[in-house]
């Protein structure tokens, strides 16, 4: 379902890092709400989640700079939940960047190799090599770290966390106050970057389309839990629950009842609709109730003659361009003589032709949709 | 330590202002300059005015001449030995407050927490009171009989020491009273480093003492700087901690200046010391202020 | 672990230091509760003569009318010229801007006896008697550059798309500083108020050179300093330091109170 995901080159997938009910509490308020994660050694594992969800207390509980009120953190079957964050082989990749700015570019990416005692001649010489690999021109090397870019800032963080030689790196949404252009290619760039360095990493983000682009796990964060870890194609065509799939991206969902009879109505939008059998919902007993969700790209309009296993009729009263993709809002007829909007999204080549009937029919198949509980 | 001005990160460049503005702002510097033209640089002109007229007179702007200077740089003058004296003192000053202060500013950025603004408030009150009633309050404390040799006679002790007027007791009213100086510009340049940079070197595997000298100090180094000047300078100036503590076993320089108008009559003489005092702490100043960008130490809370 | 340990050992030095800091001023309490002429440890009986005697005086009552009237005048004048001073410092973007925060710290960078003697040459290469007056000006050159830096700290929060909005909304320039300007600003107004008055009251160098014959609080305690020591002194210098506290006390909360208010 999900478009082209070129498989990543599969490396030893033994657990590196694990969490076994690691909670974090500042006072009253539980940031993070016991969490159990394997994250694999030399994998790309992205957390996302709304602001406020925890993603950044756990982190800092992974690199080192709280320590869990609860449970456990081990690194390669060591117990780790107290060790300072100068102990240990991990190295965060701040959204500030905290780069030093009263030290040149080579003076900040050498800075662990001065903490080890590295003398001036060999930590230069590292430091032109990070430079190469981030692609930085060597030039930089005494350039003042404030002169420097947005772009070439990222690049001299990176290239600082690397001379510490970690084994796991995080990364603190390190590309949010970067333009999209850019932060494309540095997205690339990291993507590159972790493959020719096998190391793990372990980035935070709130914006799922930089997860979806970099990593080969994604788990999504809610209210201080874990809701949802799996590779994006599975976040993508098999969300556990509404708030994943929302989070996801805009969809269509359609509230559902199980009859005596086995079939499903509608309860918002009226009409019976034939469902996939949701996870975890009995067979048998009724009645039960779930969500239908239609992403709008799998909604089809409907021509004379075509058929889909649901359909809804619907006026269009809005359409916006989204690029190559025009998206329509649909008002259905909802139960109780209320309205209810659907989202479609057609390609441009299939939009509907300027002053068409705005009556439409809409319709999926039941392989399209997914069903969530209720 | 060759340039202190330190650019803050990705900080857009001040937006150019229309032609309008630059006469709004040089509008309301207008009364500030005004009056430290009239109130500060004018009296600093009399003052050299005085230092070329005549010895002994009141000629001012009526005559020239150079002995008062000349008359300073007479080996058999004291004033050099003044002027040593207030120099080593205020020096002692600067270092030993800075020992002092460093751990009440980190404790004012990194520990105190909530407290820190009720423990900043008890640090600026002092200021609200004259230093002649807090130094006195000294005397009260360290006098024959006092609170100090009171309550060691009390516990059955020999009684207090001597302290009292002595150059000693001097340098600490200097300290006592110089203290919030330090600290203050002291705490803003603690405060100018932020959180994520010592939290990255720790992160990168340096211990604490690698980033106090590494990360700490040299961005906390413009208001430690600044703390440091201020009080060095403050101190050459001080009369009242030689005057009411010491008992005037030692003389500072600006008691030579005080003695020349009042006692000695001897404006002009006065005068050519307070103007090469003045040039002295005047070179000293811009010379520091030019290294430091006020905007930043200001402007970041 | 260490940590905690180096964070209890600064909070004792700390405590330590600003026992020291206010212990001279118990000891000038102390002595203005002691019932005899002269100050002896332990105090043998204590009593309240000195205050009533302090009270009752005539010439401390004028002295510290003298006191009073300055410190509100420099206040009026230094808070005025400052805010003005603060949007040049911080605000504004103009040639000469980085001179003029550098020669504005001069006075502050300089020995007040010095620059007492300076102005009372001054005053008297033009032939001004010196008086009240004269000290309230000497007070404004060393208390408006103060002001001025307390207020600019507040000027640098301000964001100036405020102020463009509210012209681009249809307000005149005099309604923007009243509107926008001044009602951010107030606090950094208020503290710099307070500084100024609190400043010029405890202020002796320069009122020592420049108030000619008439007198303030800290000048009066240093001439019966020098000469003639009654507990009227520290009975005085009490009742300032309690004066300073109170208005400081006072308004600290009221600041606190109408920043509640405009808050909620």
């Amino acid at each position: 379902m999900f478009p082209t995901m070129t498989a990543p080159t599969a490396p030893a997938r033994r657990p590196i890092l694990q969490l076994v009910g690691v909670r974090k509490s500042f006072g009253g308020f539980h940031a993070v709400q016991g969490i159990d994660l394997d994250v694999r050694e030399g994998e790309f594992l992205t957390i996302v989640g709304p602001s406020g969800s925890g993603k950044t207390t756990l982190l800092r509980m992974l690199a080192g700079m709280d320590s869990p009120s609860e449970g456990n953190i081990t690194l390669h079957g060591e117990r780790i939940n107290d060790v300072p964050p100068n102990k240990r082989p991990t190295c965060l990749v701040f959204q500030s960047l905290a780069l030093f700015p009263h030290k040149s570019v080579g003076e900040n990416i050498a800075f662990p190799l001065k903490v080890k005692g590295v003398d001036a001649a060999a930590r230069k010489a590292r430091a032109l090599e990070l430079m190469a690999i981030v692609r930085l021109p060597e030039t930089y090397h005494d350039k003042n770290v404030m002169k420097c870019s947005g772009g070439e800032r990222q690049r001299v963080a990176l290239a600082r966390a690397l001379a510490y030689d970690p084994e796991v790196l995080f990364f603190d949404e390190p590309l949010s106050a970067i333009d999209y252009k850019l932060k494309k290619t540095l997205e690339k760039e990291l993507k590159d970057l972790h493959r020719e360095t096998g190391k793990t990493f372990i980035y935070i983000t709130h914006s799922l389309e930089e997860a979806m682009v970099m990593s080969d796990r994604i788990g999504v964060m809610r209210a201080g839990k874990l809701v949802q870890v799996g590779t994006p194609e599975e976040i993508y065509g098999a969300p556990v629950d509404r708030f994943v799939c929302e989070f996801v991206g805009e969809v269509n969902s359609i509230e559902v009842t199980r009859g005596a009879d086995g079939g499903w109505s509608g309860v918002d939008v009226s009409g019976a609709f034939k469902v996939q059998p949701p996870q975890g919902i009995a067979e048998a007993g009724a009645p039960d109730r779930a969500f239908i969700v239609i992403r709008p790209e799998y909604m089809r309009v409907l021509g004379p003659g075509e058929s889909a296993d649901n359909r809804v009729e619907g006026v269009v009263y809005n359409e916006y361009s989204l690029g190559s993709r025009i998206q329509y809002q649909v008002r259905v007829n909802a139960r109780d003589g209320g309205e209810k909007v659907m989202l479609v999204e057609l390609s441009r080549a299939r939009a509907l032709p300027a002053g068409a009937e705005p009556r439409v029919t809409l319709g999926w198949d039941a392989t399209d949709a997914f069903t969530l509980r209720g | 330590m060759a340039d202190l001005t330190i650019v803050q990160h990705a900080e857009a460049p001040r937006e150019e202002r229309p032609a309008r503005r630059l006469s709004a702002g040089a509008l309301c510097a207008l009364p500030v300059i005004g009056l430290l033209a009239l109130g500060f640089a004018a009296p600093l002109v009399a003052i050299l005015g005085y230092s070329v007229a005549t010895p002994r007179s009141f000629d001012v702007f009526r005559s020239f001449t150079l002995e008062n200077f000349a008359a300073l740089f007479d080996p058999t003058n004291t004033v050099w030995l003044s002027f040593l004296w207030s120099c080593g003192f205020a020096l002692l000053t600067v270092a030993l407050l800075a020992v002092i202060a460093y751990p009440i500013a980190y404790g004012l950025n990194r520990v105190f927490g909530r407290a820190s603004a009720f423990i900043s408030v008890l640090f600026v009150f002092p200021l609200f009171v004259s230093e002649n009633v807090r130094l006195y309050g000294w005397v009260l404390f360290y006098i024959k009989n006092g609170v100090l040799d009171g309550t060691l006679k009390w516990l059955g002790l020999n009684g207090g020491p001597e302290v009292l007027y002595t150059p000693g007791i001097t340098l600490f009213g200097m300290l006592y009273t110089y203290l919030p100086f330090m600290l203050f510009p002291m705490t803003l340049g603690l405060a100018l480093v932020p959180r994520d940079l010592v939290d990255a070197a720790r992160d990168l595997g340096a211990g604490r003492l690698f980033i106090w000298r590494e990360i700490e100090l040299p961005l906390a180094m413009p208001g430690i700087l600044i703390g440091m000047l201020l009080t060095f300078v403050l101190a050459i100036g001080a009369t009242a901690e030689a005057k009411i503590l010491g008992g005037q076993s030692i003389i500072v320089i600006s008691h030579d200046i005080e003695i020349a108008f009042t006692y000695s009559q001897n404006w002009p003489a006065g005068s050519a010391l307070a103007v090469l005092v003045t040039f002295f702490i005047g070179a000293l100043t811009l010379f520091a202020l030019s290294k430091l960008d006020l905007d930043r130490m200001l402007g970041r809370r | 672990m260490t940590h905690r340990r180096t964070h209890a050992l600064i909070w004792i030095w700390t405590l330590f230091v600003v026992a020291v800091v206010y212990l001279p001023i118990a000891c000038g309490a102390l002595a203005s509760f002691n019932k005899s002429r002269y100050f002896g440890f332990p105090v043998k009986a204590y009593a309240t003569d000195w205050w009533e005697k302090t009270l009752d005086s005539i010439e401390i009552g004028m002295i510290v009318r003298n006191s009073i009237l300055i410190a509100l005048l420099v206040t009026v004048l230094s808070v005025l010229i400052a805010t003005f001073g603060a949007l040049a410092f911080a605000r504004y973007d103009w040639k000469g801007r980085r001179l003029y925060q550098k020669l504005i710290m001069l006075p502050i960078f300089f020995p007040q006896p010095v620059l007492g003697l300076a102005m009372l040459l001054g005053f008297s290469a033009v032939g001004i008697q010196t008086s009240w007056m004269t000290a309230v000006f000497a007070h404004l050159v060393w208390v408006v550059p103060v002001v001025t830096l307390v207020i600019a700290i507040q000027v640098y929060g301000f964001d100036p798309s405020l102020e463009e909005a509210a012209i681009d909304l249809g307000c005149s320039r005099l309604q923007v500083l009243r509107e926008v300007t001044l009602p951010l600003l107030w606090p950094g107004i208020w503290s710099g108020m307070l500084f100024a008055f609190l400043l010029s009251w405890s202020n002796f160098p320069l009122s020592l050179y420049t108030a000619g014959a008439d007198s303030t609080i800290p000048k009066w305690l240093y001439a019966k300093m020098v000469a003639g020591y009654t507990p009227m002194v520290p009975a005085l210098g009490t009742m300032a330091t309690l004066g300073a506290a109170a208005l400081l006390l006072t308004g600290g909360l009221v600041g606190i109170l109408v920043r509640r208010r405009t808050a909620s």
